[in-house]
């Protein structure tokens, strides 16, 4: 562990961490956030091994469960209405599994890596196990919302988390079972008639690898169009194409806007004046 | 937003060898200020008394890689310059980068494959009849 090796100072690690972050925190929340109940046990436990009386067995360190949760509820909430901001169509299904993708154990537990945190966060085992690592992720986003306000930990977040989703595609991360059902509902929500799907091109028909691209047509008008190996296939992977652009989470979309929201802030009290 | 990748500097040195001068100089004069104009990097001062390994600068990155530059007769200067550029490295390896070009989105357009520009069979017409 790298704080049991020598050169470790723990209030310098912290403030460091804070500076590379770029981010005030209040140093007692911050050492709080970084304290997991599995490691309170096991000092517990060592220290009644030990032979100390009782009252030096209970340690006076607050455990991070609490921040943790505020900090996962704020990161759902934030990250839902940012979604529901940029994909409007995106139904509530498709956000909670963004959502979910993103406060997934994996994920929180790379990024927190990468960010120093298995360093500092103080647990049983080592090396700290993913759960751990994405408590230890949302109570520091806790501990920032108690002490620099919505607002900033917001920034944080959109920082951090939202990166992890360039590159991927919406259908990795949302499992549908039905792509042609969820099609068919959005239409009729949208009232155009159903889709027609038609074989557009074909190539290699009596080989082992066949292609078939299949279109769905509306009104004759051509929504979409998806290659397949069989002519299910290109029908399922054209209905997921369709979805894909009603939901306008297509490859070349406009890219997530990272900008300041000072600027927008600025910019909507001047629409107001005027 | 910015993280710097180098998490601390851990400078071993001996307070009495002849090759560590330069590193005590940089004690003495340029750690402070090295130390306050980067202050997410923790900068680790020890000095092993009496004759031992060479002087090091020692680099611990986000990602874990741990890289040992020797500062064996080097002025505090050129530690400083040193530390700079340690510090606004990255821990990836330093191997041959095969090609000094990458993107992510090789193809604007659409990438050609054999169909792309082929008509669909359902804007094929046959031969049409001759009108009588």
């Amino acid at each position: 562990r790298r704080s049991e090796k020598p050169n470790w100072d723990y209030h310098a690690e912290i403030q460091a961490f804070s500076h590379r972050v770029q981010e005030n925190f209040a140093l007692d929340l911050l050492k709080t956030a970084f304290v997991n109940p599995c490691y309170i046990e096991s000092e517990e436990a060592r220290r009644r091994q030990l032979g100390l009386d009782k009252d030096a067995v209970a340690l006076q360190l607050q455990d991070n469960s609490g921040l943790a949760e505020r900090g996962l509820r704020f990161a759902r909430t934030y990250l839902a209405q940012c979604f529901e901001g940029a994909y409007p169509e995106l139904p509530a299904k498709g956000i909670e599994a963004l959502v979910n993708f993103l406060t997934s154990q994996e994920l929180v537990s790379y990024v927190a890596q990468n960010l120093s945190i298995q360093d500092l966060a103080l647990c049983r085992d080592f090396p700290a196990a993913p759960d751990v690592l994405q408590r230890t992720f949302l109570a520091v986003i806790g501990a920032l919302l108690e002490s620099s306000g919505p607002e900033r930990t917001g920034i944080f977040v959109r920082d951090f988390l939202i990166p992890q989703l360039i590159g991927k595609d919406l259908f990795e991360i949302w499992e549908v079972v039905n792509p042609m059902g969820l099609l068919l509902e959005e239409l009729t929500k949208r009232n155009i008639s159903a889709p027609e799907p038609r074989i557009t091109r074909q190539l290699g028909v009596r080989t082992v690898l066949p292609v078939y691209f299949v279109g769905l047509y509306c009104d004759k008008k051509i929504l979409a169009e998806g290659p397949g190996e069989t002519l299910l296939a290109a029908e399922e992977e054209a209905a997921r194409v369709a979805l894909r652009k009603l939901y306008g989470y297509t490859e070349n979309r406009r890219p997530w806007d990272y900008s300041k929201p000072k600027q927008r802030l600025a910019a909507e009290k001047a629409i107001s004046s005027n | 937003r910015y993280v710097r990748q180098l998490q601390r500097l851990q400078l071993l040195f001996s307070p009495t060898a002849a090759d560590a001068r330069g590193a005590r100089q940089f004690v003495e004069e340029a750690a402070q200020d090295f130390a306050r104009q980067h202050p997410d990097v923790v900068l680790y001062v020890s000095p092993h008394s009496g004759p031992g390994p060479a002087p090091v600068l020692r680099a611990e990155y986000l990602n874990g890689t741990v890289r040992e530059e020797l500062i064996a007769s080097k002025t505090s200067e050129e530690i400083v310059q040193l530390a700079t550029k340690l510090a606004n490295q990255s821990g990836l390896d330093i191997v041959r980068i095969r090609k000094p070009f990458h993107t992510d989105n090789p193809s604007v357009q659409g990438q050609w494959h054999p169909l792309t520009n082929k008509p669909s069979i359902l804007t094929i017409q046959g031969p049409r009849p001759q009108p009588q």
